[in-house]
């Protein structure tokens, strides 16, 4: 799936997306459950906390 | 990785403050400490101020049109942050003034505005707003570099 289609499904810029990616940026839970959810996974699957 | 609409826009923005205002202050502080030139006046303030908007409508306009994108909360973030430091910027200015323009006429070494015109302190309170901008532009695109 590309950054764009992320974005677009979840409602964010792609810049968003390439932030998070690269850790740049921590979303907030309403972003982070829209992108677990584009996954159908669950929120631990998707993202770590260090 | 290219740059966003909001990073070319506030490249923009930020290359138009500097250029314009830069241009302004070094002529009125150098008219202020050399006494050439004319002397500035309070209505001397609205011609950058009037350029600046103009530069503003022509740069959003020209970028719009290729590329515009979409707000979201990390832009919201990021902005948030950034007028918070422009804040503080220009709290420090407004309260070195403030505090200066109690001491005018004292004759004290602490009396900085000392012989200098209404004029010339507007000119120095618009000065604090123009460095409140940039360091807005600053933060901004710093965020948008290196996160937040």
């Amino acid at each position: 799936m590309s950054q764009q289609t992320l974005a677009d499904k979840v409602g964010v810029t792609r810049q968003t997306i390439f932030a998070i990616e690269k850790d740049k940026y921590s979303p907030s839970l309403e972003v982070a459950f829209k992108i677990s959810n584009v996954f159908k996974t669950s929120l631990e699957d998707v993202f770590t906390y260090e | 990785m290219s740059m966003s609409y909001k990073e070319k826009s506030l490249i923009a923005s930020l290359g138009a403050t500097l250029l314009v205002f830069g241009w302004y202050f070094y002529q009125v502080f150098s008219n202020q400490m050399f006494n050439i030139g004319h002397e500035f006046t309070f209505n001397d303030i609205f011609r950058p101020i009037i350029l600046i908007v103009v530069l503003e409508i022509i740069i959003q306009s020209f970028l719009a049109g290729k590329d515009k994108n979409k707000e979201d909360e990390r832009d919201a973030l990021i902005e948030l942050t950034s007028y918070r430091n422009g804040y503080w910027v220009l709290s420090i200015g407004v309260w070195f003034l403030l505090i200066q323009l109690l001491y005018v006429g004292s004759g004290g070494w602490y009396d900085i505005l000392e012989n200098s015109s209404p004029a010339f302190i507007s000119h120095l309170l618009l000065l604090f707003f123009v460095l409140a901008e940039v360091t807005n532009f600053i933060t901004q695109l710093y965020h948008y570099r290196k996160g937040i």
